[in-house]
């Protein structure tokens, strides 16, 4: 099979053409740090945690988005990048409300762990708190405004594995929320089929099942990989 | 809710014939929505409904197309629009005191609506024509260097009363 080689981090490495460089540093045990990518999903690149930077290009690029090409010589660990991700993550924190102590994915969050990670010990942007709303109308799930942080992982398990197409986002820039048909509430739509799959698709408290109590919440991303891999038997 | 449209009315024709046109694309989405709210002024609610069914679109894409473009309104907007410009050269000016006037005269706020429906008043931030400054737009009829009078006699013959 065809290679091409290139060097992340000064490793040499062959890696197959066409592939991202998020899957290039995966697959070869290079930890890159993402919120909005899930395996099986499409990439949207929308948190730029994944930024990286690659030698004869000035500005940053998002790995999950970004192909490799023959010879390209890519660093994910330097002190600009750490600095950009630590920066990202404090936005994160800072637009709506992340609240741990309250949260029902409180030790089960992808965004808390992201602070661990990049080391956040406190926030220097002022708090935009925006009155968000939550929804409960649903018979068995719950999404909560306040803790989404607008990765569409959600958005993409429904239209793109569930095929169901319920999520979508409304307005831009800092008004944007994810919606459920005509911005209706969810327990009056008319596509959602219940399946569950935007909940484990989110990494944040922000999509939970009603049966759960605070902190007790499991999330399973790795089923809508699963999901999508086990699709491919019926095409074979 | 009642998402069916009167098959009567002519805007449900024209918006039909559209559809038809474009044959029936997901991807003519965009001039579609265009179509109808050149006729209808805005975008209801059932409309967007009947061209979710037309077009076999999520309903979800199609209010968030809705909402990402300026161009599209989910308000009625008023039978009569008056539009304030205020970009630079229609500050400098004095477009700030015209809106201010205007919004003391009519009662109404920026992105408001009379309660009859009769008169929106909206801003934006620069249509253009620098040259002309100050503008306001009546109804897509661009006035050039107005005054405040002017611009509430104008209203005022428009909409009869106020």
């Amino acid at each position: 099979m065809n290679t091409i080689d290139i060097k992340i981090n000064e490793r040499s490495l062959k890696v197959l053409p066409g592939i991202t460089i998020l899957q290039a540093c995966r697959d070869n045990g290079i930890d890159i740090l993402t919120m909005c990518h899930l395996k099986g999903l499409s990439d949207v690149g929308a948190c730029r945690l994944c930024l990286v930077e690659i030698e004869g290009i000035n500005k940053l690029l998002s790995a999950c988005t970004t192909r490799v090409a023959s010879n390209m010589v890519i660093r994910t660990d330097t002190e600009k990048i750490k600095r950009y991700q630590r920066i990202t993550t404090e936005l994160f924190f800072a637009e709506r409300n992340h609240v741990c102590s309250v949260c029902v994915a409180n030790g089960n969050c992808e965004l808390q762990e992201l602070g661990y990670k990049v080391g956040m010990d406190h926030i220097r942007y002022p708090f935009l708190f925006p009155e968000c709303k939550v929804d409960t109308s649903h018979q068995y799930f719950v999404m909560d405004h306040n803790r989404c942080i607008m990765c569409t992982r959600c958005v993409r398990a429904c239209s793109e594995v569930e095929g169901a197409f319920n999520w979508d986002v409304k307005n831009r820039g800092f008004q944007v929320r994810v919606i459920s048909d005509f911005d209706t509430p969810w327990g009056e739509s008319i596509t959602c089929t219940s399946c569950g799959k935007c909940l484990q698709a989110c990494p944040t408290g922000a999509l939970w099942s009603k049966d759960v109590v605070q902190g007790q919440l499991e999330k399973h991303p790795e089923m809508i990989t699963e999901l999508v891999e086990k699709r491919k038997l019926l095409l074979t | 809710m009642n998402n069916e449209l009167p098959a009567t009315d002519p805007r449900v024709k024209l918006l039909a014939a559209k559809i038809k046109k474009e044959n029936f694309k997901p991807d003519a989405l965009i001039e579609i929505l265009h179509s109808a709210q050149n006729s209808y002024g805005y975008l209801p609610m059932n409309v967007l409904a009947y061209i979710a069914k037309a077009l076999h679109l999520p309903p979800s894409r199609i209010y968030s197309t809705v909402t990402f473009y300026h161009f599209f309104s989910l308000k009625s907007k008023g039978e009569h629009t008056c539009l304030v410009c205020t970009g630079t050269a229609c500050y400098v000016k004095g477009a700030q005191a015209i809106l201010n006037e205007l919004e003391k005269k009519t009662g109404l706020k920026a992105g408001q609506v009379s309660a009859d429906n009769k008169l929106g008043v909206q801003v934006a931030r620069c249509i253009g024509a620098c040259g002309l400054a100050p503008v306001v737009v009546l109804d897509d009829e661009v006035q050039a260097k107005v005054t405040t009078d002017e611009i509430i006699n104008k209203i005022i013959d428009k909409i009869g009363t106020k």
